[in-house]
C-alpha cells in the first residue's frame, strides 16, 4: 500500500511540463523517527534526485531548508520537527517546500486533512522504493498548483483592496472639488499617467495627503 | 461509589453518545488537567473511558483532531482559531470546550542578553548591537507562545516579523539551540523555562502573565461536529476536565501531579523542575508573576469569547489573516459557553455573567472584547495581509 493521493489524476496532467523545470530535484530526509526514511536515499539517488544530508533534529531541518532549499521535504507524520515545518510553511509563504509525509495508517481522512498544510502528498507505510519516484513528482506538481491558486488568490484580493482604495479616493475628490465621479476617475487618471505610477498608488497618496491635512 | 450529581443523569438521556473518548496532549506542565483525570478516574461518574494518548508535535494534535484519530485534545488557544482559518494548513470547523488554565508560560533569553537587560541596556539596544539576525523560537505559526512573543517584542519596540527570525523548534529542544549558540530567546510552557535556568543556559526574562495578566493559554479542543454529534459525550468530558481543573487547585495536589509528570510517559524531567512554578514560585526572578491557574472557582475555564477574539485581532495584526475575519460571530461559534455553562451548574460551579472580560496587557493597552478593528490596527507595530513578513505599517 504505498500511497493515496487524492487529486492524482489532475496533478499528472502538469507533471512533466513541472519536472523538466529542475535538472536535478534535491531532496531533504528527515530521519527523527524510529520510521527508516534513511534507507530511502539509496534507491532516490539512483531515481536521479540529489539527495541531501538527512537531518534529524528541527534545528538541522531549519538550517538545511535555509541554505540548501531543498525541493521536496520527506518527512514521518509523527515527527518532532514537523512544527518546525509549520513555522516555515506560514511565514515564507513565498517559499515553502512541498512535504511528503510518511504515516503509519491509511487514513483517508487524515490524508485529506493534511493535504494543503504546506504537506503535498501523504503517503503511508512499506516504502516501496521504486514507487517514489511519481510520488515526488505529483507531490511538486500538487505543490506548483497550489502555489499558482495562492497567487491567483492574493491578486484577486490585491485588486478588491486597490478598488477600495481609489473609490475612496474618487470620494475624496467628490466631496472636496466638487467633481462628478466621472471627473473625480480622470482626475486620479491622468495624475497616474502623468506620474508613471499605478492608479492605486495615486490613490494611496491622496488619500494620505487628504488625511494629513484634515 | 460516588455520591450522584443532582443534575446529571448519566444513566437517562443525559449519558454520553459515545462513552470512549481518546483524549490527545502534549507533554507539558499544563497537560495536568488530562492527566488528573486519567489518573483520578474522573471520567467514569460521567460514563466516560478516557484514553490518554501523547503527541509529539502541534500539528500531530491537528491532523488527528481532523482525522478523528482524537476525539478531543489539549490544545494552543490559537492553534484551534488558526484551524477555523485555514492559517498556514487546513480548515475545519472547531470547538473549544472550556480553557484548561491561565498563565503559567515564559519568555527565555540567553544569559548575555538577560544581563544586559540587568544592566538597564534594552532588548532593542542589544539586538541592534548585534552581528547576527536574532533568533527567537516559540512552538506552533498561530499558536500562543508566537503571540506572547510577538505581543512582548513588539512592547519592546521590537518588529517581530522583520527585527528577529521566528522560528518554531521544539520546547524539549529549546535549551540545547540556546547553548549552540543558535537561539537569542525562547518562548514556551513550563518546565522548559526552569530547566534553561537550572542547565545555567539562559533566563526567564518574562512571564507570561505579566504579558497579559490571567491570559488565556491551552483549552479542551474538538472539531466543532462532535460537540453537534455527542453533545452529552461533549458536556460530560467538560465535566470531568473541570473536576481535574478543581483538584488541582490544592498545592498538595500539585505537588503530587508534579511527581506524576515527571514520569517517563509525560515529560520525563525531574519533578524538583516542574512542581516549583506549577506552585508559583519562580525564584528570584520574575517577582510578580502571576501564577499558573487551573480553577480559580471556575473563573478560569469559562470559554470567554473576548479570549478568541484576541487570538483573531492578533492574526490581523499580523498580517495572518484578512481584516474580514473580525466582522463574523466566529468566536461565539467556536467557543461553547452554553455548553460549559450546563457543565459547570452541574458541578455547583458559579459561572460568569459576561462572555467577557477586560484586560491590561504589558503595553498598557485595554482589551474588553469590543471593537475588534479599531483594537487590531491600534498597535504602532503591526503588519497588512499582503505585506506579511515584509515590511512593518
Amino acid at each position: 500500500m504505498p500511497l493515496v493521493i487524492p487529486g492524482m489524476r489532475f496533478a499528472h496532467t502538469t507533471v512533466d511540463s513541472i519536472v523538466s523545470c529542475f535538472i536535478m530535484l534535491r531532496i531533504l530526509l528527515v530521519t527523527d523517527t524510529e520510521k527508516p526514511i534513511g534507507e530511502l536515499r539509496d534507491a532516490l539517488s539512483q531515481h536521479g534526485y540529489e539527495v541531501l544530508g538527512d537531518v534529524a533534529s528541527p534545528v538541522a531541518l531549519l538550517a538545511s531548508v535555509e541554505r540548501q532549499r531543498p525541493d521536496v521535504v520527506i518527512i514521518d507524520t509523527e515527527s518532532p520537527s514537523r512544527d518546525t515545518l509549520e513555522q516555515l510553511a506560514v511565514m515564507n509563504g513565498a517559499a515553502p517546500r512541498p512535504v511528503v509525509m510518511f504515516s503509519h495508517d491509511a487514513d483517508q481522512q487524515l490524508i485529506r486533512a493534511a493535504v494543503g498544510a504546506g504537506v503535498t502528498t501523504y503517503m503511508v507505510d512499506g516504502l516501496a522504493p521504486d514507487k517514489l519516484s511519481p510520488i515526488i513528482d505529483v507531490a511538486l506538481a500538487r505543490f506548483a498548483e497550489e502555489t499558482r491558486l495562492r497567487q491567483r488568490l492574493a491578486d484577486v484580493e490585491q485588486q478588491l483592496a486597490d478598488r477600495k482604495l481609489i473609490d475612496r479616493a474618487k470620494g475624496i475628490l467628490m466631496d472636496k472639488r466638487g467633481m462628478s465621479e466621472a471627473e473625480a476617475f480622470e482626475t486620479l487618471r491622468s495624475l497616474a499617467m502623468k506620474q508613471g505610477q499605478k492608479l492605486a498608488d495615486v490613490a494611496r497618496q491622496l488619500i494620505a495627503m487628504a488625511d494629513l491635512l484634515g | 461509589m460516588s455520591p450522584p450529581y443532582p443534575h446529571a443523569n448519566i444513566n437517562g438521556s443525559d449519558a454520553p453518545e459515545k462513552p470512549n473518548v481518546r483524549l490527545g496532549f502534549v507533554p507539558l506542565t499544563d497537560c495536568a488537567p488530562l492527566v488528573a483525570a486519567k489518573i483520578l478516574g474522573l471520567g467514569r461518574r460521567h460514563g466516560l473511558n478516557i484514553e490518554l494518548v501523547r503527541q509529539p508535535s502541534w500539528a500531530a494534535v491537528r491532523d488527528k483532531l481532523l482525522s478523528g484519530e482524537l476525539d478531543a485534545a489539549q490544545a494552543l488557544y490559537g492553534l484551534v482559531y488558526g484551524v477555523q482559518l485555514g492559517i498556514g494548513g487546513p480548515q475545519a470547523d472547531m470547538a473549544v470546550l472550556m480553557t484548561l488554565n491561565r498563565n503559567g508560560q515564559a519568555i527565555t533569553l540567553s544569559n548575555r542578553l538577560s544581563e544586559g537587560l540587568r544592566q538597564g541596556r534594552s532588548l532593542r539596544t542589544q539586538l541592534a548591537a548585534q552581528t547576527h539576525q536574532p533568533v527567537f523560537a516559540q512552538t506552533f505559526p498561530t499558536g500562543t507562545h508566537a503571540m506572547w512573543l510577538y505581543y512582548w517584542l513588539a512592547a519592546e519596540g521590537l518588529d517581530p516579523l522583520r527585527d528577529v527570525r521566528s522560528v518554531v523548534i521544539p520546547p524539549p529542544q529549546m535549551s540545547d539551540a540556546m547553548a549552540l549558540e543558535q537561539l537569542d530567546g525562547f518562548c514556551a510552557g513550563e518546565p522548559w523555562h526552569a530547566v534553561a535556568e537550572a542547565e545555567n543556559i539562559g533566563r526567564t526574562a518574562v512571564t507570561s502573565g505579566e504579558i497579559w495578566p490571567d491570559h488565556p493559554e491551552k483549552v479542551l479542543a474538538c472539531r466543532r461536529d462532535l460537540v453537534a454529534l455527542y453533545p452529552n459525550t461533549a458536556r460530560a468530558l467538560t465535566m470531568t476536565i473541570l473536576e481535574a481543573c478543581r483538584w488541582l487547585d490544592a498545592p498538595e495536589h500539585r505537588r503530587e501531579m508534579a511527581g506524576w509528570l515527571s514520569g517517563p510517559g509525560y515529560i520525563g524531567r525531574a519533578s524538583n523542575l516542574i512542581a516549583p512554578r506549577m506552585l508559583g514560585d519562580y525564584g528570584r526572578t520574575s517577582a510578580h508573576a502571576l501564577p499558573l491557574r487551573f480553577f480559580a472557582d471556575g473563573e478560569v475555564n469559562h470559554p470567554y469569547l473576548s479570549d478568541g477574539n484576541w487570538f483573531l485581532t492578533q492574526y490581523v495584526r499580523w498580517g495572518m489573516a484578512a481584516s474580514s475575519v473580525l466582522d463574523g460571530h466566529l468566536a461565539a461559534e467556536i467557543n461553547q459557553t452554553a455548553l460549559y455553562r450546563q457543565a459547570a451548574a452541574a458541578l455547583d460551579i458559579a459561572t460568569a455573567d459576561s462572555d467577557t472580560r477586560s484586560s491590561v496587557l504589558i503595553d498598557g493597552r485595554r482589551w474588553d472584547g469590543s471593537n475588534l478593528h479599531a483594537y487590531a490596527r491600534s498597535f504602532p507595530i503591526q503588519h497588512d495581509a499582503h505585506a506579511a513578513g515584509h515590511k512593518a505599517k
